[in-house]
């Protein structure tokens, strides 16, 4: 049976330890400046937060071209193996799409592409079930029938600081409604449906973080959860605080969130949590 | 008076439709003095107002029928009073009718038995018109008349002896209600609501004895008395009750006038300044390069020359609403009401949240309604997701019919209601009733308490799921309201006196004071507790822009480590509206 090899993206921004011990491959997405451009990831956050809060312009970004995947994938079916890729959703991206582009020029009957219909710390979540899967030796069919059934479990609320960033980016989904609100709100958004949502509205960020927190199980069993962060250490100092009050002793792992990320939604925190159950792998 | 006289006694049509126009009449020389007896000293004494207009909307139909049937007359006063109910005390009135009406369905005539069991129903429906029934209240005096006039009609002979017998009841129940509800007891005052219905009664009074000297009818027989119960409105001339001519309902301003102007830069607010005077039911709505405009005047031509100041006039249309008015076939639209569709029509072409400027909701999404008055506010709850704002609070209750028609103007098939005051619950929830469409409303008693249940609106919900979050909400933030006391008084062991400026939260009066900067203070002191995170002030139409700045840059400085959000909501008679989360 083929080994299966799990490919990402850059907005799942997995700590190079955790890639290099799975295997996992990762495709960047770009920031584009007027005058550069650059691969996702490969600036460190400070010096990014800092560049993007302190340019003048906007950045753009854009997903990796279709050659990016397949140079990526022809390499590890040219190895004998099978890949899984596990992308940023098609709702915010166009990265699926180039994916299955390169999919269908390398090998499509040993390559799946699947939308996480998430990103940053919900793909992470994803990405990581799945590489837990391939190396317990599951076959292609099998971690995507896992990714299937997680994906229907998988929760990623986040606050941002302002709406500022998101409007600019334009992928704010049914987050446009907020914009013309005068009275100044937080916005609770998450992904439903694989587009960014307004999940609740209060008044403060002292009660963003509590209603975050309320959404989340009553015990801690099986549960996974990465808390996601940029800019925001204090209300992640909080959010965390809070987390374990109500859940005592559970991990928890803070991701920042990768550059392109950063652009779209500006200083942020948030949280990404998955419910395992039994027919699913457990947490390593 | 003989048996066989009283045996041939009855009332037909023309009977119940006098009875009413002229009650009607006796009820606005009056209706200032119960305005008057409000628990509370603030400018919002809306009983009277509430309970008149609600009869004016039934006398307004009554006068365009011809019908002699009582039956038709009962029900059409009963319709349109309901359409036109306005405060609480105004819906339990067109519930009175609506009993009466049943009492006497399918009849041309009535007799006094009949006609006295009609009554027995009006309490009745009356009564089931609250959820929950407050003693001290116009139920209470409601519930007395019904007693005393049933046993009346066992040993009375006559309409005029049921009517007197009834005032007379439903005096000594209103001499109770300060026993039965305290807060009456601590203001001074009987229930306002209750003097309103006795007053309604000595009206129908009136009428009956008028009527007997002009028909000179065997039931008619005895001398013409000073209605019983008057000397309970002190301070108010008892007037001689006239009967309502068509010239008393023509209205002052009798043309309704619409305009769109054309221009760059035109400012709403210098709009409406120069139209102010000008006419009543003004409405400037839009931005920038076009403008519209809504009002009823006496003088359209020096509208359009105002607003020819501003820009170029299209789309012009000036309706006498006299003739719209007799066009109009019963229970529908009042001339009064004409604006409210403008309202709404222009209030979803303001830009705002829910699907994002101009658009419209999909009928499967749940739709807001909600009432406030100024424009700030109204442009506020329209940013967060309401489809229509009817107009209205503390200063002037919307009807039924206005409600009604802001639910049915919404694509959507539910609806949330948020009433904002106490006093405008029942007329919702008779709005309800009255729509084919699945409306829930939410008992927010304050244009704040509506804002923080808005906040939770969420299209991924279920109606049922969107109330109940709704309601704790609004039930969790603390809200206040600094605005001024039209009477002095001792309330919560504090003494105010007429012209003072008053804060209030949640039904106490918590301050007092000849400054309207201090006196918030004083109220933002007594609100606050230190895990409150942030204050909003919403300034109303009488503050300036820098007066509310400066009484921001106090609060910021009098309360470290609070936040506080300054907003324009421009509401008359409430400088400013608190908030605190």
């Amino acid at each position: 049976m083929p080994k299966i090899k799990i490919v990402t993206d850059s907005t799942a921004f997995l700590e190079e330890e955790v890639l290099e011990r799975y295997g996992i491959e990762v495709v960047p997405l770009y920031v584009n400046f007027a005058d550069e451009t650059i691969k996702d990831g490969s600036i460190d956050n400070a010096t990014y937060f800092h560049k993007l809060m302190h340019s003048a312009e906007v950045p753009t970004t854009s997903q990796p071209s279709a050659g990016d995947f397949a140079r990526v994938f022809e390499r590890l079916i040219n190895s004998g193996h099978e890949v899984v890729a596990i992308l940023i959703s098609s709702g915010i991206s166009g990265t699926v799409e180039s994916a299955r582009a390169a999919a269908k020029m390398i090998a499509p009957a040993r390559i799946s592409v699947v939308d996480s219909l998430s990103t940053a710390g919900g793909l992470a979540l994803l990405v990581l079930a799945a590489a837990r899967a391939a190396q317990e030796g599951k076959d292609r069919e099998e971690i995507r029938a896992l990714l299937a059934d997680l994906k229907g479990r998988l929760k990623v609320f986040f606050v941002p600081a302002s709406l500022k960033f998101l409007k600019k980016g334009g992928r704010i989904g049914g987050a446009q409604a907020l914009l013309g609100t005068l009275l100044q709100i937080k916005p609770l958004l998450y992904f439903s449906g694989g587009k960014i949502e307004v999940f609740d509205r209060v008044r403060t960020m002292k009660k963003a973080l509590a209603r975050l927190v309320n959404e989340l199980p009553a015990t801690s069993e099986g549960l996974e959860l990465f808390l996601m962060n940029a800019e925001s250490g204090a209300n992640i100092q909080r959010l965390k605080e809070l987390i374990l009050q109500r859940l005592p002793g559970l991990p928890i792992k803070t991701y920042e969130i990768s550059p392109v990320i950063a652009t779209h939604v500006g200083p942020v925190a948030g949280l990404a949590f998955i419910r395992q159950t039994q027919n699913t792998v457990p947490g390593v | 008076m003989t048996q066989t006289k009283k045996e041939n006694a009855y009332l037909d049509g023309d009977d119940l439709r006098h009875m009413i126009l002229e009650a009607c009449s006796y009820f606005d020389l009056h209706k200032e003095s119960i305005n008057a007896l409000n628990v509370f000293p603030v400018p919002d004494g809306d009983t009277g107002t509430n309970m008149g207009l609600t009869m004016r909307a039934a006398a307004r139909e009554l006068q365009q029928v011809e019908t002699r049937s009582i039956g038709e007359v009962a029900a059409i006063a009963a319709h349109s009073s309901l359409m036109g109910a306005r405060g609480n005390s105004g819906v339990i009135l067109s519930q009175m009718f609506r009993g009466i009406s049943r009492g006497l369905s399918g009849k041309d005539k009535a007799r006094l038995p009949e006609f006295g069991r009609a009554f027995q129903y009006g309490i009745v429906y009356a009564y089931n018109a609250v959820s929950k029934p407050v003693e001290g209240t116009i139920l209470t005096v409601a519930r007395e008349i019904a007693k005393g006039s049933r046993e009346a009609l066992q040993t009375s002979l006559t309409f005029i002896d049921l009517l007197r017998v009834a005032i007379d009841k439903g005096r000594g129940a209103l001499e109770q209600t300060p026993e039965l509800l305290p807060v009456l007891k601590e203001a001074g005052v009987v229930d306002a609501g209750g003097l309103g219905l006795v007053v309604f009664l000595e009206g129908c009074l009136q009428s009956m004895l008028r009527r007997a000297d002009a028909k000179n009818e065997i039931f008619f027989m005895e001398e013409r008395e000073p209605p019983l119960g008057t000397m309970l409105i002190t301070g108010k001339e008892e007037g001689p009750g006239e009967t309502l001519s068509k010239e008393e309902f023509n209205p002052v301003f009798p043309y309704c006038t619409e305009v769109l102007i054309k221009g760059s830069n035109i400012s709403t607010r210098k709009v409406r300044c120069n139209l102010e005077e000008l006419g009543d039911s003004l409405l400037v709505a839009g931005e920038g390069d076009t403008v519209k405009v809504h009002i009823h005047t006496d003088h359209p031509g020096t509208v359009l020359e105002t607003c020819l100041f501003f820009g170029s006039l299209h789309d012009l249309k000036i309706d006498n609403m006299v003739d719209q008015f007799q066009e109009t076939r019963p229970g529908r639209l009042l001339p009064e009401t004409g604006g409210q569709g403008v309202t709404a029509e222009l209030e979803t072409k303001l830009p705002a949240g829910g699907k994002g400027p101009g658009e419209q909701k999909d009928p499967g999404q749940i739709g807001v309604v909600t009432v406030s008055s100024g424009e700030g506010l109204a442009a506020i709850f329209t940013s967060l997701g309401a489809d229509q704002v009817v107009s209205g609070g503390q200063s002037m209750n919307p009807s039924v019919q206005e409600i009604v028609e802001a639910i049915v103007a919404l694509p959507t098939e539910q609806v949330i209601v948020l009433p904002n005051n106490s006093n405008i619950r029942l007329s919702a929830e008779q709005a309800v009733e009255l729509v084919e469409k699945e409306v829930m409303v939410v008992d927010t008693r304050s244009v704040t308490q509506g804002l923080a249940a808005l906040l939770a609106l969420n299209q991924f919900q279920s109606l049922s799921e969107n109330h109940a979050e709704m309601c704790r909400r609004a039930r969790r933030v603390k809200t206040g309201e600094i605005t001024y006391a039209v009477r002095a008084a001792v309330i919560d062991s504090l003494r105010v006196e007429k012209g003072d400026i008053i804060g209030i939260s949640n039904g106490r009066l918590l301050a007092g004071g000849k400054e309207i900067d201090a006196t918030t203070v004083a109220l933002a002191a007594a609100m606050l507790t230190p895990e409150d995170e942030i204050l909003t002030l919403f300034y109303g139409d009488s503050i300036t822009g820098e007066q509310a700045q400066a009484l921001q840059a106090q609060l910021v400085n009098k309360f470290p480590g609070l936040e506080v959000e300054l907003q324009y909501g421009g509401q008359p008679l409430y400088y400013y509206f608190l908030l605190v989360e």
